[in-house]
Parts: C-alpha cells; structure tokens; sequence
C-alpha cells in the first residue's frame, strides 16, 4: 500500500485498471484473464438505466460473486466454444471493440478510488464487414487495493441502449 | 367499445409461392418486404389476440407501458377505474406520439399530445383541447377519443385485438389455458422487469424455433457440457385446427445430477415446484409463455422490419414468494434466457444465419416427427411447425399447394 499511498497514484492505478479490463474485453483470446481484474469479494452488474431508475431488480448481467464471474468465462469458452476451434463455435463470430472515455476518478477516504466512464462498444461481424453499435453507456465502477495489486470491487454497466441492438458474448 | 382499424384490401404479394408439401417452408417469406406489410396488416391486426402484457406491470390506476401490436404501436393503460385498455399511441388528431417512454403513469395528468395541448384520459377519451373556437360546428370530443383494441385477459395476461371477428379469448386459447396456468398459476405476480434485444431475423423464424424441439441439444451445447438432457415430454399443438398455439412440456434432469462444471449451478436449479417439468408455450402469434426451470417469463415478439425483430424478455415472481426465492429468480432468469444467457446466444447466431442465406431462395424443410400428421409430437420434434405455418396461411390466405390470386 506505501507505494500507492499517493492519491494521485492510486488514481493512476485505477485508470490503468480499466485500460486493461478494455485491452482483455476487446481481445476474445483473453477472457479468461477477465476475472483476474475483479477483488475475491466482487460483483458484475450490467443493467439498463430503465430498470435501474424503475428500481427493477432485473438485469442484463448481475454476476454478484466471483464464482458467477469465474462461471461466464467456463459459459463463454465452455457453452458457446468461444476461443477453441471456429467449427465448433455456436455464435457468429464478432470482433468488439470498447471506446471509452472520458474517465473520471474520485478518491475515497478509505483509499479506494470511485471510477467513472462513458464507453460504447462495437461489433465487428466476421461475416459482415459493416460494424454494429451493441451499446452505449456508462460504467461505474469501485477500485480496491489488494495485495495484488488494484482490483474492482464493483463493477456496474449502466445502459443508456433501453434495446440492446444484438445479444453478446463477451463482456461489457 | 373497440376500434377496428381499417386495413389494406386484397390479397397478399402475387409473387407468392408455396410448395405442395406442408413441410417446406419457401424462404422468400423471410425477405418479402410487401408480404411483411401484409402481415402486419391481415394477421396482427387481423383475427387474433396478441399478448401485450401482464396485469403485474401496470399494477396501480393510471400505469401504463407502450408496446406494439405488428406495426401499431399501442399503450397498454390501467385506467382510475382499475380497467385495463390498449390505445393506440397516435394523437387522434394529427397522429403525434403521445408518450414516448416504455411506461410511466398518467393517473392525474392523463394522455397530453404535445402538438396541439389535446388532452386525454387514462382510458383514452378525449378531454379537452386548445382553443377550439373556429372548429367546424359538427365537432364532438366524443368522435376523438384514441382508438383501442378489443381486451380480454386471462390470470393478468393482457391480449389486444384489432378485429372484431376475433372469437371470444376462452375460444381462442382452448385447451392452451390449461399450460397458462400452470406458468402464470393464479395471475397474482409480481413484475421484476425486461430485457430488450433486437434478433437480426424476421419474426417467424424467431416464433417457429420455438415450436422446434429438433435444434435443443443440438444448437444448446452448453446442455451437453453439463449434460442436461430432456427425460420425455411432449409438443402439443391445441386447436390446430384452428390457431397455431404450441405447448411444449418437458422434463429436465435435476441440478444435482448435472455435471457442476459451474461454481454455481443455481442456473440451472428448480427450486419452486415439486418436479423439473416446464412448459414452454407460444400463444399465435407472437406470446410466448414458459416456466423455465424457475424463471416465469413473458416474451413479446415485435416485428420492426422483415429482418429485425425484437424481443422484450419480461420476467415474473409470484406475488407470495419470499425475498430469497425472488432473488434466486432474478439471478437465474437473464442469466438463461436473455441477450447474455447461456441459452440464447445460439438461438440469434443460427436465426440470423437462416435470415441471411433466405436470399439463396428455395425451400426451408421440416422432416423430425413429421411422419405423424397430428399431435401430440415428441419434445424433440420440429413437426410442429407445419401447424404454425398452417394458421399462419389460413390468416393470410395463401392456400395450400397453390399459387395465390390478386
């Protein structure tokens, strides 16, 4: 923690954070580095901001453990054979591609970071070369610092896209 | 009383074929933008009831949620006196939207259009509008109100229709009430909310795989990775002589004897009725009904376009469970079935495949269980389709075996 004790820094390393996560998300040979990004007490929340100012419990992805963090990776190379051969492979291939920015941190007095983003994510169709807006919106996120290094404690997907405009594999 | 819209004479596209078998399916349906018209006229504002909602997601007086009826949009309202209507979302006076949100509550306020201040109440009768000097002497508010369709509910499920040949609901379901209430039990529910997602194919191969029990195991691997299997069931087909409904039981195996390749096999847990039956139900044309595992959901199916389809994923607790049943629902339902679920994704990359080779033209073929003529069919058959396609050919009037006539 002494080398982090810095406000400054630590908001640095929450920034690099989510670099990374886009760098893994973006990148269908790493999902399985994605959980690595996610502290051991964690949750993953992908919600539309209709649900959400409607105080409905329902959404999109609500993987509120590590172990349900841990299952979507197994779903998405195990269920749908995402990364193994492109035969058995039961989605049609997409590249997508996060466009984040801009970032704003917000120090805590406990030495977390309070982390927000405006993102959208593209996919690009194997099949079809004219690229498809999946969703825009905002992230909100809550960056701890474990021994590990930093870790989201918290990660939640808000959804300006009422209708997501196609399903998806990996994640937001 | 109900507005009949008035809808297009004449028959569908002349260009139109349909081959003698009742088991091909010409892919020109799937592409035809004239016969998407038609549809949307002669079949979802003809003869049917289309199922807009349940009664859960308008609970109090003046709640409402929009939704469309094939291309006419509608506002399903409970009014102040607890009835529920479907308006149609137009200004009666020069077509304006009327509200824009997916739902809210007009209790005091009531409809306002924005264009001319016209105002009307939550049952759709028209209020008052501005400045109505100079209006021709002939005018009357009560020639104005909104047009609605005709409802009928059964246990809180809410179906419109825009026709007045449209046989009483109890009819028109039948012997499918009996799979409704076993889903929706005594209509008390409670609303957890929906997930939206646009499928890149036209509306019928998104309805008829469901009435598919062929492409399960199939297409679904992730049934193979925890080696999820059906232990019988059956596809039944009501009144196929006269509506398409299909009704799907089966029975899957339990979660403890799954292979637990998930930390947390919830997902595939049944928690909240004696049997791992589910009964997975599509109401002609476009509802679709099912108890999946533990999950209690509503699917609308919305047509856009010829190749773009909608699909709200609505999901249901039973008004009386408790707190961690309702929790165990909300994990578990978008998790399965919904744009993320893990028995969903396949449904849209195979649809959309179908979608985007229909331009190759010929014949789409259905062959397992179609030996038999009539149901009841195995759980893993596709002959059910033919009865869909039936209905569906009835409605549009495309006789059997013929090319159609202008």
């Amino acid at each position: 923690m002494s080398a982090l004790s810095d406000v400054a820094s630590r908001e640095q390393a929450a920034r690099e954070l989510l670099a990374h996560y886009v760098r893994v998300v973006d990148d269908p040979e790493r999902v399985h580095e994605w959980p690595d990004l996610f502290a051991d007490e964690t949750e993953y929340v992908v919600v539309t901001r209709e649900n959400l100012e409607r105080g409905l419990p329902v959404a999109v992805i609500r993987d509120d453990s590590k172990d349900r963090i841990l299952d979507r990776v197994t779903v998405i190379r195990e269920f749908w054979g995402a990364g193994g051969r492109l035969e058995d492979r039961h989605y049609n291939d997409v590249r997508p591609r996060h466009l984040v920015g801009p970032v704003w941190t917000e120090p805590a007095e406990d030495g977390s970071v309070r982390v927000t983003a405006n993102f959208g994510v593209w996919l690009t169709p194997s099949a079809d070369p004219t690229p498809r807006l999946l969703a825009l919106g905002e992230y909100r996120d809550h960056v701890v610092f474990t021994p590990q290094g930093p870790r989201f404690r918290s990660k939640w997907v808000i959804l300006d896209t009422a209708v997501l405009q196609d399903v998806f594999v990996y994640p937001l | 009383m109900a507005t009949v819209l008035p809808r297009a004479s004449g028959g569908p596209p002349v260009s139109l074929r349909w081959p003698p078998e009742d088991n091909r399916i010409p892919r020109e349906i799937f592409t035809d933008p004239d016969l998407f018209r038609w549809e949307m006229d002669a079949l979802f504002t003809g003869p049917v009831w289309v199922l807009v909602g349940h009664e859960a997601e308008i609970p109090q007086p003046g709640d409402y949620k929009t939704i469309s009826v094939g291309a006419v949009p509608v506002i399903v309202v409970r009014g102040g006196d607890g009835q529920v209507q479907v308006l149609v979302n137009a200004c009666a006076h020069r077509g304006a939207r009327l509200v824009e949100g997916p739902s809210g509550n007009v209790l005091r306020a009531g409809f306002r259009c924005i264009y001319h201040m016209w105002t009307y109440a939550p049952d759709g009768t028209l209020q008052g509008v501005s400045l109505p000097e100079d209006f021709p002497a002939e005018f009357r508010r009560e020639d104005y109100g909104l047009p609605r369709a005709r409802v009928a509910t059964h246990r809180g499920l809410i179906f419109a229709s825009f026709h007045d040949e449209t046989p009483p609901l109890p009819a028109y379901l039948a012997e499918l009430t009996e799979g409704l209430d076993r889903v929706v039990g005594d209509g008390r529910l409670r609303y957890l909310g929906s997930v939206k997602v646009v499928f890149r194919t036209n509306w019928k191969l998104y309805v008829e795989n469901i009435y598919d029990g062929y492409h399960v195991t199939a297409l679904h691997t992730g049934f193979q990775v925890v080696r999820l299997r059906s232990h019988g069931g059956q596809r039944l087909v009501p009144n196929y002589q006269r509506n398409g409904h299909l009704w799907g039981q089966s029975r899957s195996t339990r979660v403890d004897e799954l292979r637990p390749v998930l930390r947390d096999m919830s997902l595939f847990e049944v928690r909240t009725k004696p049997t791992t039956d589910h009964n997975m139900i599509v109401v002609f044309p476009s509802g679709v009904v099912t108890d999946y595992f533990d999950t209690i959901q509503l699917r609308y199916v919305l047509p856009l376009a010829v190749d773009r389809t909608l699909i709200e994923f609505t999901f249901f607790a039973r008004s009386d469970d408790p707190e961690e049943v309702v929790r165990h629902r909300v994990r578990q339902g978008p998790a399965v079935l919904g744009p993320a679920g893990a028995i969903t994704l396949e449904d849209a990359a195979a649809l959309e495949r179908v979608q985007t080779s229909s331009v190759a033209r010929g014949d789409n073929v259905v062959l397992k269980g179609t030996p038999k003529r009539f149901p009841p069919y195995r759980h893993v058959d596709e002959a059910p389709i033919r009865h869909f396609y039936q209905a569906y050919r009835r409605l549009l009037g495309v006789a059997d075996g013929a090319p159609s006539q202008p």
